[in-house]
C-alpha cells in the first residue's frame, strides 16, 4: 500500500495570527490519501478542514502559515516549496475545485479559452492550436456537458451553476492530475445537480485512478462518496477510518452527535399532533412573472416565477415547500409576506384578502405574519443592538420601550441565548445564534403565521437540528402556522406535516409528508428523493413510509 | 471609536487633519491675529515679504497679504462647508427618494440629476452668480447647485443596494413605517460613503469659490484667496508673493481636505478596513 501513497499530511499545524479566537487553525493533523481513493474531510464550519486543504497548495490567507509538520506528495515534502515550484504543481499534478464556481471563473472570458489556458500553463511543449482545441472539446465532453462545441464558446454567465462546476472540473482534469482537492464542490448546488456532480467526480476518479480529497460538512455526501473519512473538530482530528466503520460504528462522541444531527437520520416522529382544522391562511391562484428588458428592440424576457399556486396553512401546522433553485418557492413565500407583489391571486387571512390591503391596514396585518430569512448575517442590521432589533417591532405598534425591551430579553432567553445578548451587536454572534435572534425578532409580534425561507440552509447540520427543534417547540407554544421553504428534503421530512413540491413555478405534488415521500406520485418528486445524499446509510425521508 | 482609532493610524489622513486644524485655527483667530480690516491700505504698495513688518509683504494697493490670507480662510471654509452641507441635503434627499421608491419617481429624479450633470458645473456657477449677483449667499447657492448630483447618484446607489437587503425587509415586515425604515436602517448603513464624498466635495467647493473670486465674481465685501490671486495676476512678474501665497493657501487647504477624505474612506469603508487589518 505504501507505494500507492499519494499525499501524506504529517503532524500538520497551521498558526493563526494573534487576536484570532484560537492559536492554531489546524493542530497536529495527520492523514493520508492514496492513489485511487476518495478521502472525505468532514467537520463543521471552523473545524479547519478548508485550511488543511488550502495549505496543501500554499493557498493560505495572509499571515496564516504552517507552523509545524510536513505535507508529503509522492514522497516529496511540498510544505516549504517556493512559489515557482508550487505553481508547477497547482493545476498540474494537484488540481483543486471550489465551492462557488461562478467566482472561480473569469466572467469576461469564454469557457473554451479558460480551459485552454489551464492546459497551456502546464503542457510543455505548448500544444498546437488544433491539438489544444481538440483537447478542450475532449475535456468538456468528458465532464458530461451537452453540446461541447457551443459550451466552449459560451461565457460563464450563460451556464447554470451545475454546468459551471462541470467546467471547473474539466479545467482541473486538464493536466491529468494525480490528486484532486474538492472544497465543498456541491454545497452551492441543488440536490439533483449535486448528485450528478458527485457522480461525475466518482466516475473520473475511478477511470483515472486519481486520489480525491473531498471536503464537506454533509455526512450524506460522505456516505455516498468516501472510501475513508477524517472527522475534524476545532482544528484537530477526532476520528478517522474506513467509511462504513466511522459512520456505522463511530467511536467518538462528537462523530456520533454529528451523524445523529443529519436530518432524516432520526427515527421519524410517529405520534400525530393536534393540528388546527380551519386554515389560518389560504392562498389561491398566486401568480408572478418577472420580465427583464434586454434591449430596446428585443421583446423583454419573461419568466413565470410562480404560476397559479394554491396553498393553505392551519394553526400548529408546518407546510414545507420544496423544490430546486428557480422553482419559485422563495417568491411564493415573499408574495405571502407582501415583499413581492403578485400579479394575480388572493390570500385569505382572517376573512380578508391580504393582497388588497394598503397603507395602515397592511401594516396592522404585517404583525400577524412574520418571516425568517436564509442568511442570518444579512438579515440583521449590523448597526443595531440585538435587543433593539427584537423590540422594534412591538414598539412600531405602540408598545412602550421599557416593556418591549423586557419582552425582547425574555424572548432572547426563550430562543436559547444567554443573558446580556440584548445589549450586543449582531457581529458578536455565530450563525446559529443569529438565526435564533431572527426567530426571536419574528416572534416578538406574536404572529400567527411564520414563513421560514431556507431558515436552516446556511447552518451546520448540528446547528440545523437545534434550530429545527426550537421551531417545533415554538410552533406548539405559540400556535404558529409555519410555511417552511427549503431545498433540502431531509429537513422537510423532519419538520413538515405536509409537503408541497414545486417545479418551475408550479406545484407538481402536495400531500401529507408521509404520503409524498412514501409513495411519490410525480416523477419529479421521485427524482428529488433519489438525489438525497447518503440514502443507503441513513433512512432518509423514505423511512417515513415504513413507520 | 474603532473608526477614530483606525484613522489615527492613517499617516496621510493624520497629516491632512493637522493641516486642516491649523487652517481652522487661523480662521477662528483671524480677528485677533489681524484686527485691522484686510481691505485697509496700511503700508507701502509692493512691499516684498519680511519687509516693513509685513510677514508676507503687501499688494498693489498696500494691503497686508498675510491679513488677507488669514481672513480669506474664513470665507473659503464658510463657503466650502455651507455649500457642501446644502449639496448633501439636496443630494441625499433626491437620491434617497429615487433609490427607495424606484420606478417612475426614480426615472424623473435621475433625468433631472443628469440634466444638471450635462451642464458644465463651473459655467453654471458663473451664470448663477452673474445673474443673482455676487454675494456670499448666492455663491453658496451656486456651488451647492453644481455639487449635489454626484451625491444624489451615490445615495441612490446605496439605497438601491440596501433596499433589497434582508434586514431592511425584516424591518418592513415588523411593521415599521417607511420613514422609520429609511432613517433607522437604510441611512445609517449608507452614511459612510456619503461622508467621504461630502468631505471631498468641500475641497472642490473651495476650488470653485476661488475660481469665481478670481474672475471677480466673489462677494466684493469679503477678502478671499481667489480674489487675491486674481487681483495680483497682472503683476506676477514684479511681485510673485501677492499671488503665490494665496495660491499656496488654496493648495494646502484642498490637499488637506482630500487627505482627510481619503483617510476617512480607508477607515470607514469596511472592505478596505478589513484588508488593512489582515
Amino acid at each position: 500500500m505504501a507505494g500507492d501513497m499519494l499525499l501524506a499530511v504529517e503532524n500538520l499545524s497551521i498558526a493563526l495570527p494573534g487576536g484570532a479566537d484560537r492559536a492554531h487553525a489546524v493542530e497536529d493533523v495527520s492523514f493520508t490519501v492514496g492513489a485511487n481513493e476518495i478521502v472525505c474531510l468532514v467537520g463543521e464550519s471552523g473545524s479547519g478542514k478548508s485550511m488543511t486543504a488550502h495549505a496543501i497548495l500554499s493557498l493560505l490567507p495572509e499571515r496564516v502559515a504552517i507552523s509545524a509538520g510536513s505535507l508529503r506528495f509522492k514522497g516529496r515534502d511540498i510544505a516549504g516549496l517556493d512559489e515557482p515550484a508550487m505553481r508547477a504543481l497547482r493545476g498540474g499534478e494537484i488540481a483543486m475545485i471550489f465551492q462557488e464556481p461562478m467566482s472561480a471563473l473569469n466572467p469576461l472570458a469564454r469557457i473554451g479559452d479558460q480551459i485552454a489556458e489551464a492546459i497551456v500553463t502546464h503542457a510543455r511543449p505548448v500544444p498546437t492550436r488544433e491539438a489544444l482545441d481538440a483537447r478542450v472539446i475532449e475535456l468538456v465532453t468528458s465532464v458530461g456537458l451537452p453540446d461541447p462545441a457551443t459550451i466552449v464558446r459560451s461565457f460563464p454567465f450563460q451556464l447554470s451553476g451545475g454546468q459551471r462546476q462541470r467546467v471547473m472540473i474539466a479545467m482541473a482534469m486538464a493536466n491529468n492530475p494525480a490528486l484532486l482537492l474538492a472544497d465543498e464542490p456541491t454545497t452551492a448546488l441543488d440536490v439533483t445537480t449535486q448528485k450528478q456532480i458527485l457522480g461525475l467526480i466518482r466516475d473520473l476518479q475511478a477511470s483515472r485512478g486519481m486520489g480525491v480529497l473531498l471536503i464537506t460538512h454533509d455526512f450524506g455526501v460522505v456516505a455516498d462518496m468516501a472510501d475513508r473519512v477524517v472527522v475534524m473538530r476545532d482544528g484537530r482530528i477526532v476520528e478517522q477510518g474506513p467509511v462504513d466503520e466511522v459512520l456505522r460504528r463511530p467511536s467518538h462522541d462528537y462523530t456520533r452527535t454529528l451523524i445523529a444531527a443529519v436530518p432524516g437520520s432520526r427515527p421519524p416522529e410517529t405520534r400525530s399532533r393536534d393540528v388546527g382544522r380551519e386554515p389560518v391562511l389560504a392562498a389561491r391562484g398566486l401568480t408572478k412573472t418577472f420580465s427583464t428588458r434586454q434591449s430596446l428592440f428585443r421583446p423583454p424576457r419573461v419568466v413565470a416565477a410562480v404560476r397559479n399556486v394554491a396553498l393553505s396553512l392551519a394553526a400548529r401546522e408546518t407546510v414545507a415547500v420544496v423544490g430546486e433553485s428557480g422553482s419559485g418557492k422563495s417568491t411564493l413565500g415573499r408574495m405571502i409576506m407582501r415583499l413581492v407583489e403578485p400579479d394575480a391571486g388572493a390570500v385569505d387571512f382572517h376573512g380578508e384578502d391580504l393582497l388588497t390591503l394598503r397603507g395602515e391596514a397592511l401594516r396592522q396585518m404585517r404583525r400577524r405574519l412574520q418571516i425568517v430569512f436564509q442568511d442570518p448575517f444579512a438579515a440583521l442590521d449590523p448597526r443595531q443592538r440585538v435587543g433593539d432589533a427584537v423590540a422594534r417591532g412591538p414598539m412600531a405598534f405602540g408598545t412602550p420601550r421599557e416593556e418591549a425591551m423586557a419582552e425582547a430579553r425574555r424572548l432572547l432567553q426563550r430562543v436559547g441565548l444567554k443573558e446580556g445578548a440584548a445589549d450586543r451587536y449582531p457581529h458578536e454572534f455565530s450563525g446559529g445564534q443569529r438565526q435564533r435572534i431572527c426567530i426571536a425578532r419574528a416572534l416578538a409580534l406574536k404572529p400567527q403565521v411564520l414563513v421560514a425561507d431556507e431558515a436552516v440552509s446556511a447552518l451546520d447540520v448540528s446547528v440545523q437540528a437545534t434550530i429545527l427543534r426550537l421551531l417545533a417547540e415554538l410552533r406548539e407554544d405559540m400556535n404558529l402556522a409555519i410555511l417552511f421553504i427549503t431545498h433540502d428534503l431531509r429537513v422537510a421530512a423532519e419538520i413538515a406535516d405536509r409537503i408541497v413540491v414545486m417545479k418551475r413555478g408550479e406545484v407538481v405534488e402536495q400531500g401529507e409528508t408521509r404520503a409524498v415521500f412514501g409513495a411519490p406520485a410525480h416523477p419529479y418528486t421521485r427524482e428529488l428523493l433519489d438525489a438525497v445524499p447518503g440514502r443507503h446509510l441513513f433512512q432518509g425521508p423514505h423511512a417515513l413510509a415504513a413507520s | 471609536m474603532d473608526t477614530l482609532k483606525a484613522f489615527s493610524r492613517h499617516p496621510s489622513g493624520m497629516l491632512g487633519l493637522v493641516i486642516l486644524i491649523v487652517v481652522v485655527t487661523l480662521a477662528v483667530l483671524a480677528p485677533w491675529l489681524y484686527p485691522e480690516d484686510p481691505w485697509e491700505m496700511i503700508g507701502r504698495p509692493f512691499a516684498p515679504p519680511f519687509s516693513e513688518g509685513f510677514l508676507l509683504g503687501t499688494d498693489t494697493l498696500g494691503r497686508d497679504v498675510a491679513a488677507g490670507i488669514v481672513h480669506g480662510t474664513r470665507v473659503s471654509l464658510t463657503i466650502g462647508v455651507a455649500s457642501t452641507l446644502a449639496a448633501v441635503c439636496i443630494g441625499v434627499l433626491v437620491g434617497a427618494m429615487a433609490g427607495y421608491w424606484g420606478g417612475g419617481i426614480d426615472d424623473v429624479l435621475m433625468r433631472v440629476t443628469e440634466l444638471f450633470q450635462t451642464i458644465p458645473g463651473f459655467i453654471l456657477a458663473i451664470l448663477m452668480v452673474a445673474t443673482l449677483g455676487p454675494s456670499i449667499v448666492n455663491v453658496i447657492i451656486a456651488i451647492a447647485t453644481v455639487s449635489w448630483p454626484p451625491l444624489a447618484r451615490l445615495t441612490r446607489a446605496e439605497f438601491l443596494r440596501l433596499r433589497g437587503r434582508e434586514f431592511v425587509q425584516a424591518a418592513t415586515c415588523q411593521g415599521e413605517r417607511p420613514l422609520q425604515v429609511v432613517l433607522g436602517h437604510i441611512l445609517p448603513n449608507a452614511v459612510s460613503p456619503i461622508i467621504v464624498t461630502g468631505s471631498l466635495t468641500i475641497a472642490s467647493a473651495i476650488l470653485i469659490e476661488s475660481a469665481l473670486s478670481f474672475m471677480g465674481l466673489g462677494d466684493p465685501n469679503l477678502m478671499s484667496w481667489g480674489f487675491m490671486v486674481g487681483a495680483a495676476r497682472t503683476v506676477i512678474r514684479q511681485a510673485w508673493w501677492m499671488s503665490v501665497f494665496p495660491g499656496v493657501a488654496i493648495l494646502l487647504t484642498v490637499l488637506a481636505i482630500n487627505l482627510v477624505g481619503e483617510g476617512l474612506n480607508d477607515t470607514l469603508n469596511p472592505r478596505n478596513a478589513r484588508a488593512g487589518r489582515h
